[in-house]
């Protein structure tokens, strides 16, 4: 057995096509971790009560949970479940129809949340406490205070790190192929199937996720480089 | 089917799941142990600049960081045999059994993080210790040995100890290549008995275990090497 290259373009092509659903398992749980992460990491850092404990347990728990088992225990839930919910919210779909796509978006979108709103966490800690102190003191409020003086400083301290998490956001999308997602490696090895050529699939799958995150590693440098502008750190 | 869990079931299970740990467990050992080996020989050749094997390095520390752990698992589970069954002969998919190829795969991609992790802890310490030491005359082993080796460890600890996490975790995908560690224990627990939720349920408490020992143990190791250091 030889590197076939006719199998390599094939599994290329087909891992191609399906470029477009590890899209939708990288970016729309990048969103909702945003969204969400950032809250998170504001309530813990400005000690909500109650909730800034609780949150922090989830986090530090939630985050010893490799996604393939996490992955595994929505897909039963959901498997077993789904049709009694269903049910109840007079929603006429079965379990069959749904897309499986979104068990995989809403296990990843978990794991993102917990790894962004540490990432967030530790960038606000990292901002002085005093720049609270001196937005209070001329008037402004402690939501204006956030919006107007933390968050802009925060960005450029968090963008390093959440590009980690991105990437390795990326990385894990991978692993809903368990799941029978098919995305750019469950795309790419469709053709081996018939020509039982696995190595060639993989190996076209794995140079389309490393183009992927050596783009959004360009990227992220521009990106640094434009929300950084501001501090005239001449190490940047 | 009638109840979705049952706790009768959960302590059934426990039992017949602990023993594989056991997999996870050399999975992680071996990719630290020969992880740190391999990523010493890479940062060594780094730092002096090899030529022709520099380049290549970087080529496979960046395949390394920026494809999924899945997908190299399948690489080398499929094309080592392909590279060396047809000059040797032999059939290695028969041969060796799968764990094997999880062991190579682990050290690899260990190898190529611990290398990052390394290579930006000695860069981190100014050049101008490294001078200092060989101007009292210390060779340039003992310079490294005692110079920048403490201050290395302490600055490597922390991504260290996340990436040891990060390991752990990673090794719950060799059941896709057809390894028994505890996951793969867990579905076929679940093929066999038609209830794998408490097997699932007991698996993620192990790792949720196994997380939090290795995250506070790192917390305390970190403490002891701040060498009378104020914390802040």
């Amino acid at each position: 057995m030889n590197f076939n290259a006719a199998h390599f373009y094939e599994s290329f092509l087909y891992g191609i096509r399906y470029f477009p659903n590890t899209l939708r398992l990288v970016f729309i749980p990048l969103a909702i971790g945003l969204a969400l992460g950032t809250v998170i990491a504001l309530a813990r850092v400005y000690q909500v009560p109650v909730i800034n404990k609780l949150l922090g347990i989830f986090v530090t728990v939630y985050q010893g949970v490799p996604i393939v088992v996490a992955l595994m225990i929505y897909n039963l839930i959901f498997m077993l479940k789904f049709n009694d919910l269903a049910k109840l919210l007079h929603i006429k779909k079965s379990a069959a129809e749904v897309d499986h796509i979104w068990v995989g978006i809403f296990a990843l979108s978990l794991t993102a949340i917990c790894s962004i709103s540490e990432a967030i966490r530790g960038a606000l800690l990292s901002i002085d406490k005093g720049q609270d102190e001196a937005g209070y003191s001329i008037g402004l409020t402690k939501v204006q205070t956030i919006k107007r003086i933390i968050i802009p400083q925060m960005i450029p301290a968090a963008i390093p790190t959440l590009i980690n998490h991105v990437v390795g956001l990326i990385k894990a999308s991978s692993v809903v192929m368990a799941i029978g997602i098919v995305e750019i490696v469950a795309g790419a090895t469709i053709p081996s199937s018939r020509t039982y050529s696995f190595f060639e699939g993989y190996v076209a799958a794995a140079v389309i996720y490393w183009a992927f995150t050596i783009v959004i590693e360009c990227l992220a440098k521009v990106l640094r480089r434009h929300t950084g502008k501001f501090r005239r750190n001449p190490y940047d | 089917m009638n109840k979705l869990f049952g706790w009768e079931r959960f302590f059934e299970n426990i039992p017949k799941i602990l023993p594989y740990l056991s997999v996870t467990l050399w999975i992680v050992v071996y990719a630290t142990v020969f992880g740190v080996i391999l990523a010493a020989f890479i940062v060594l050749a780094e730092l002096k600049k090899i030529p022709v094997l520099n380049p290549f390095l970087k080529v496979y520390v960046s395949f390394m960081r920026g494809t999924p752990m899945l997908v190299q698992l399948m690489i080398i589970y499929y094309g080592i045999p392909a590279l060396i069954d047809p000059v040797f002969g032999t059939n290695l998919n028969r041969g060796w059994s799968a764990v094997t190829f999880a062991y190579i795969t682990f050290i690899l991609n260990q190898g190529a993080f611990l290398s990052a992790i390394f290579y930006g802890a000695v860069t981190s310490i100014p050049y101008g210790q490294t001078e200092a030491g060989l101007s009292v005359g210390l060779t340039e082993f003992q310079t490294f040995r005692r110079i920048l080796l403490p201050q290395m460890v302490r600055i490597a600890l922390p991504p260290f100890g996340s990436d040891l996490v990060g390991l752990f975790q990673n090794s719950s995908l060799v059941f896709l290549i057809g390894v028994t560690d505890i996951m793969g224990r867990a579905k076929s627990i679940g093929a066999a008995t038609k209830h794998v939720l408490e097997a699932y349920v007991f698996v993620v408490m192990i790792y949720i275990v196994i997380s939090l020992t290795v995250r506070l143990l790192f917390y305390y190791l970190n403490i002891k090497l701040e060498y009378g250091r104020e914390r802040t």
